[in-house]
C-alpha cells in the first residue's frame, strides 16, 4: 500500500494477557534495538505497525506500542497507571494549602556502590506482568477496572456477565471509546486490532463486548482475537473449572460473531472439563504451572504467525488473512509452531523438513488435540531465522536429489514445495524470514541448549490452521455444557446470563462445529 | 449517613422490648411529618443566575477549595444557562467536559462552543480560521475494502490496478462534492471552511481538500455529533447528494492548539450555541479528575434546583427544624410509637453534628446553640463552618436541592424500616424452627 504502515491497535484484556503482552512487547523492543546492528538483515517487520511515535510535554520524542490494557485493581503493582515516559515531576506538586507550609526531607539510604540493584527479576520474584515489563507504555494505555479484585477472597471477576456488564457502564465505555479515539484517529491506514483476551475469568465478557463495540463503529477493519487460557487446572477446584468451562464457551462464541478471527491459545491440552496434561515441546523444557513461562512461549508464536500483516514488503492485511482462513463461516482457527524450528549446524532447509515426515512438525497451541488425522481446509505458514545459505540444499552439482525439496532453489520455494506435499488439497500462504525471534532477558531460560553461552534468538516455525480438530474441539466442548447442572450454579446465572442464553450458546456451538466437519463436499 | 444513624436509637429501644412494627410506624409517621416540613421551608424563587450562583457555591466549596469552588461556580452555572431550552428538560449531556493538563485548576473555564481534542490531520492546513462556514458530517473518506466479504474478484495486476482506480474514484467524487460546495458558498470572500467528519479521511483526500483551502477534522466522536450541530447550527449530513448552503453550521472562530503530542480544535463564537464546553485545566491527573467530579456534582445540583422551581436552606439548618418540630409533635402519637419519631428526630440531628465536627467544632456544643437560635429568632438556622456560630443560611447564600432532601427522607425510611422488619421476620423463623 503507498504511504505509511497499515496500522495496527492492540487490545490487552486480563491478567494473563498482560504476561503474553508483555513478553510480546519486551520482545519486539530487544530487536528494535538492534535495528540499528548492520548485520541484521533490513527490516523486515514494520515496526510501525503495532508502535506509534508520540511527544512528550517537553519535546521528548516517545515510541511506544499503540496498546489499550485493561486488568484489574491491584495488579499493577510498582507501575504507575499514567506509566513514567510522560511524567512532569515539576508540575505533580500542585499546593492546595493556603497556610503554612514546612517541608521534610529525609536523607537517602545509603546503598554500596557495588551491588546495583538487579535489572532482571528473578523468576520466583514475579507475580504481576508489569514486574518483567521492560518497555514503557504511553499514558493512555493502561485502564483500570476499579470495580474488581485481582487478588483476595472477594469481588474477583470471575464471570462472563459480570465482565459484559463492566463495558456496559457508561463510565467504562467511554474511557474505552475515548482511549480508542486517540489512537485510532492518528492513524492514516487503520488495518485493524487484534484483542488478546483471557477467556478463563470475567474478562471473557470483557472481549466479547469490546469486540463488539469495535465491530460497530469500525466496521470494515479487521479484527483478530486471540482467546488466552493460562496454564493447568486441577480437578479439585470444582467451581473454577465450571465457571471456566462456562466463561470460555461464552467467550469463544461471542467472540467469534464479532471478530474477523478467532484463535484460542493455551498450553493446557483442553479447553473442556477434564484436564489433559500439558503439551510438551520437543527442544524446549518449561514449567506448565508458571504463567511466566507459558506466556513466553505464547508470545513467540504469536510474534510468528502475525508476521504477514506486519511485513514492511507486500504485507497480507488483516482482513485479507482472516478472508483466507475463515471462509464458510470457519472463523476459529488453531495455531501451531516448532519452537524453536530444529536446524542442526550443517543441515539445509530441505533436509530439516525432510526429518519431520508425514508428521505435522508443530505443537499444537490451542488446546484442540493433535493435528494428526486431521484435515486443514486452509493455512497461513511462517518460517523464520534460518540463514539464507541453508534455504537450499547445499549438494555438490551432479548428486541426485533425495527429495523434490532438494531440488528447489529458493528457500520459498522449498517451503511452498513442502506445504504443498504434506497438505495437498489445502490453500496455503507462506513467508520465509530471516529475521529470528529475540529471546533477549527476561525471557525465560527454555532452551535445553548444548552450547554455552546463553541463547539470544532462536528460529521459529509457525502456522494458523483452519482445522477438522476444531468440529471434535467444539463438539466436546458443548457435550461437557449440556452435562452440567445449571441451578448448581446460579451464581454464574446470577451475573447477567439467562438460561435462555445458554441454550443459544449451545446451539452456535453445535452449528460452528458443523462447519469443521471434514464432509468431501466442503472443500474443492 | 442519615439511614445508618438510626441504627443505635433501634438498638436502644429493641433494648427496652418494643415491637419493631411499633418502631417502623413510628418512623412513617416522622416521615410524613418531616416532609410536611420541608414543603413549609422550601424557598421558590425565580432561578435567576444569582440564586443559581448560590447553589452551585454550595455544592462546589464542599468538594474543592474556596476560591477555584468560586472560579468553577460561575463556568457551571452560565453552562447550564446555554444549554437550557424553553420547552426541553435540561440535557447536561450537552455540557462537553473536557479536560487538558496544564496551567492550574483555576483556568478551567467555560467556552461558549466546542473544545475537540483532535485537530487537522495536514501539514498545510491553517491553524486558524475565522468566519467559518461549519460541515459536520459522518461520510468515509477513505479506502477501505468494501463491506462484502467475496472481496476483488481480478486475474490480472492491471484488473487489480482498475478496481483500485475506480474505487478511489467513488471517494474523489465525493470529495469534490465538499469542494464544490466550498467555492459556492465562499465564492469571493475570506470566509473559512471547515469539515467535521465522523468517518474517516484518507491522506489522498486530506491532500485535496488541504489543496482547496478546507480544513478537515476526520474520527471525530459519536457523541460529538449531536453538540456541533447545537453548538454552530447546522445538521449532520450522511451523505454528500443535495449539498446546500442549508446543512452548513458557522462559527466565528476555529483554531488549534497544541499540548505536546494532543491537538485541541476551539470552535468558538458561535451565534447562539446550546451545546458548551467546560475545559478543565490542571498539572496532574489528580487534579482534573477532582475537578471533573465536583463540576458534576455541581451540574447536577443546579439542574435541581431549576426543575425543582425551589430550595431549602442548607448548613443543617432544615434538619435542626425538623427535627424540632418533630419533637413537638411525638406528643401528640399515641402509644409507643413516638419513640419511634423520637428516633427520627435524633437520627436526623446527625447531619448538623456531623457538619460541625468536621469543621473542627465540638458537635453537641454546636448543636444546642444552633438549635437555642432556631428557636429563639424562628428563623431556618444553622452552622457556619468558619466560625462554628449558628447562621441564618438563607441570607449566607448555603442553599440545598429540594428534590435531593425530598428523597432522602423516603428512601432513608424505607431502608431502616426492611432493616428492621427483616431482624423481626428471620428471628419469627427462628422460633418456628424450635418450636
Amino acid at each position: 500500500m503507498a504511504g505509511g504502515a497499515r496500522e495496527v491497535l492492540t487490545l490487552q484484556l486480563g491478567h494473563f494477557a498482560g504476561f503474553v503482552g508483555a513478553h510480546w512487547w519486551n520482545q519486539q523492543d530487544a530487536a528494535l534495538g538492534r535495528a540499528t546492528d548492520a548485520k541484521e538483515s533490513p527490516g523486515e517487520l514494520c515496526p510501525d505497525v503495532l508502535y506509534r511515535t508520540g511527544r512528550t510535554l517537553h519535546g521528548q520524542d516517545t515510541y511506544t506500542p499503540r496498546l489499550i490494557l485493561m486488568d484489574l485493581k491491584g495488579s499493577l503493582s510498582s507501575l504507575k497507571e499514567e506509566g513514567g515516559l510522560y511524567r512532569d515531576k515539576q508540575l505533580d506538586a500542585a499546593i492546595a494549602w493556603q497556610g503554612k507550609l514546612t517541608t521534610h526531607k529525609g536523607s537517602p539510604p545509603l546503598t554500596t556502590a557495588t551491588t546495583p540493584k538487579p535489572l532482571i527479576p528473578t523468576e520466583a520474584s514475579i507475580r504481576v506482568w508489569s514486574d518483567f515489563l521492560r518497555v514503557h507504555l504511553h499514558p493512555r494505555s493502561i485502564c483500570m477496572i476499579q470495580k474488581y479484585n485481582h487478588d483476595g477472597e472477594a469481588g474477583r471477576l470471575e464471570a462472563f456477565g459480570q465482565g459484559e456488564s463492566v463495558l456496559k457502564e457508561p463510565k467504562y465505555q467511554e474511557e474505552l471509546e475515548d482511549r480508542l479515539h486517540f489512537y485510532v484517529e492518528e492513524c492514516d491506514y487503520l488495518q485493524g486490532f487484534q484483542i488478546l483476551c483471557d477467556l478463563h475469568d470475567g474478562f471473557s465478557g470483557v472481549g466479547a463486548k469490546a469486540a463488539e463495540l469495535l465491530q460497530d463503529e469500525y466496521s470494515g477493519r479487521g479484527i483478530i482475537t486471540w482467546g488466552l487460557l493460562p496454564g493447568p487446572y486441577h480437578r479439585g477446584e470444582a467451581q473454577r473449572n465450571i465457571y471456566r468451562l462456562l466463561n470460555t464457551a461464552f467467550g469463544l462464541v461471542h467472540l467469534t460473531a464479532h471478530s474477523s478471527l478467532v484463535c484460542p491459545l493455551s498450553l493446557g491440552g483442553s479447553l473442556g472439563l477434564r484436564p489433559e496434561p500439558p503439551v510438551n515441546f520437543p527442544y524446549l523444557h518449561y514449567d506448565a504451572t508458571l504463567p511466566f513461562h507459558c506466556s513466553a512461549i505464547l508470545a513467540t508464536a504469536l510474534d510468528t504467525v502475525t508476521v504477514p500483516y506486519r511485513l514492511c514488503s507486500s504485507p497480507v492485511s488483516m482482513v485479507h488473512l482472516a478472508d483466507m482462513l475463515s471462509f464458510c463461516g470457519k472463523k476459529v482457527v488453531t495455531a501451531g509452531a516448532t519452537i524453536p524450528f530444529p536446524l542442526a549446524p550443517g543441515q539445509s532447509l530441505p533436509d530439516s523438513l525432510m526429518q519431520f515426515g508425514g508428521a505435522t512438525p508443530w505443537t499444537p497451541l490451542s488446546a484442540c488435540g493433535e493435528p494428526s488425522g486431521t484435515r486443514c481446509f486452509a493455512q497461513s505458514v511462517v518460517l523464520r531465522g534460518i540463514d539464507r545459505a541453508c534455504h537450499t540444499s547445499q549438494l555438490t552439482p551432479g548428486t541426485p536429489p533425495p527429495s523434490s525439496l532438494h531440488a528447489c532453489t529458493t528457500g520459498e520455494e522449498v517451503l511452498a514445495q513442502y506445504l504443498q506435499q504434506q497438505q495437498p488439497r489445502v490453500m496455503s500462504s507462506s513467508h520465509l524470514l530471516l529475521t529470528p525471534y529475540r529471546v533477549a532477558p527476561p525471557y525465560p531460560h527454555l532452551f535445553s541448549s548444548c552450547s554455552p553461552q546463553a541463547v539470544e534468538s532462536i528460529p521459529v516455525f509457525g502456522a494458523l490452521c483452519s482445522s477438522s480438530s476444531l468440529h471434535q474441539t467444539l463438539e466436546a466442548l458443548a457435550r461437557d455444557l449440556t452435562k452440567l447442572d445449571l441451578r448448581r450454579w446460579a451464581s454464574f446465572m446470577d451475573a447477567g446470563v439467562e438460561h435462555d442464553d445458554v441454550a443459544e450458546l449451545l446451539q452456535e456451538l453445535q452449528s460452528l462445529a458443523q462447519c469443521y466437519h471434514a464432509g468431501d463436499s466442503l472443500v474443492d | 449517613m442519615f439511614g445508618s444513624s438510626f441504627q443505635p436509637a433501634i438498638a436502644a429501644r429493641e433494648a427496652e422490648g418494643l415491637h419493631p412494627r411499633i418502631i417502623t410506624e413510628g418512623f412513617e409517621a416522622a416521615k410524613i411529618k418531616a416532609l410536611e416540613v420541608l414543603e413549609e421551608v422550601k424557598v421558590t424563587k425565580e432561578m435567576k443566575r444569582k440564586v443559581l450562583l448560590d447553589v452551585a457555591r454550595t455544592s462546589l466549596r464542599t468538594k474543592v477549595h474556596a476560591e477555584l469552588a468560586d472560579v468553577l461556580t460561575e463556568a457551571v452555572v452560565d453552562s447550564v444557562l446555554a444549554v437550557r431550552r424553553p420547552g426541553y428538560p435540561i440535557d447536561l449531556f450537552m455540557v462537553e467536559i473536557m479536560e487538558m493538563k496544564h496551567k492550574l485548576g483555576t483556568d478551567t473555564k467555560l467556552i461558549q462552543g466546542l473544545v475537540l481534542d483532535h485537530g487537522a490531520r495536514h501539514p498545510d492546513m491553517k491553524k486558524r480560521v475565522e468566519d467559518a462556514f461549519i460541515l459536520i458530517c459522518n461520510v468515509s473518506l477513505e479506502y477501505e475494502k468494501t463491506e462484502v466479504s467475496s472481496g476483488f474478484f481480478y486475474k490480472t495486476a492491471e484488473e487489480k490496478e482498475k478496481l483500485v482506480k475506480a474505487e478511489r474514484k467513488f471517494i474523489e467524487d465525493r470529495v469534490q462534492k465538499i469542494i464544490d460546495l466550498k467555492d459556492k458558498v465562499c465564492a469571493q470572500s475570506n470566509k473559512g471552511f471547515v469539515i467535521i467528519n465522523q468517518k474517516g479521511i484518507d491522506p489522498f483526500s486530506l491532500d485535496t481538500l488541504a489543496k482547496h483551502g478546507i480544513v478537515a477534522l476526520r474520527r471525530a466522536k459519536r457523541r460529538n455529533m449531536e453538540r456541533l450541530s447545537l453548538a454552530c447550527g447546522g445538521m449532520a449530513v450522511n451523505s454528500f447528494e443535495d449539498l446546500t448552503v442549508d446543512c452548513l453550521g458557522h462559527a466565528g472562530l476555529v483554531y488549534e492548539y497544541t499540548l505536546g503530542e494532543e491537538k485541541f480544535t476551539f470552535i468558538e463564537e458561535c451565534v447562539n450555541p446550546h451545546s458548551v464546553t467546560l475545559l478543565v485545566r490542571g498539572p496532574n491527573k489528580h487534579t482534573l479528575t477532582q475537578i471533573k467530579d465536583a463540576i458534576r456534582d455541581g451540574l447536577r445540583a443546579i439542574k435541581n434546583a431549576i426543575e425543582d422551581g425551589c430550595m431549602v436552606p442548607g448548613a443543617g439548618a432544615i434538619e435542626v427544624a425538623m427535627a424540632e418540630a418533630l419533637v413537638t409533635y411525638k406528643n401528640s402519637i399515641k402509644g409507643r410509637a413516638r419513640l419511634g419519631v423520637q428516633a427520627f428526630a435524633d437520627a436526623l440531628l446527625i447531619i448538623p453534628k456531623v457538619l460541625a465536627q468536621n469543621a473542627g467544632y465540638d458537635p453537641q456544643e454546636t448543636l444546642v446553640k444552633v438549635q437555642a437560635e432556631h428557636v429563639e429568632s424562628k428563623q431556618l438556622v444553622g452552622i457556619d463552618l468558619n466560625t462554628g456560630e449558628p447562621m441564618v443560611a438563607a441570607d449566607a447564600g448555603v442553599w440545598d436541592n429540594y428534590c435531593v432532601k425530598k428523597q432522602l427522607l423516603h428512601s432513608c425510611t424505607v431502608i431502616a424500616t426492611n432493616i428492621l422488619l427483616v431482624d423481626e421476620i428471620m428471628r419469627a423463623g427462628m422460633s418456628s424452627l424450635k418450636g
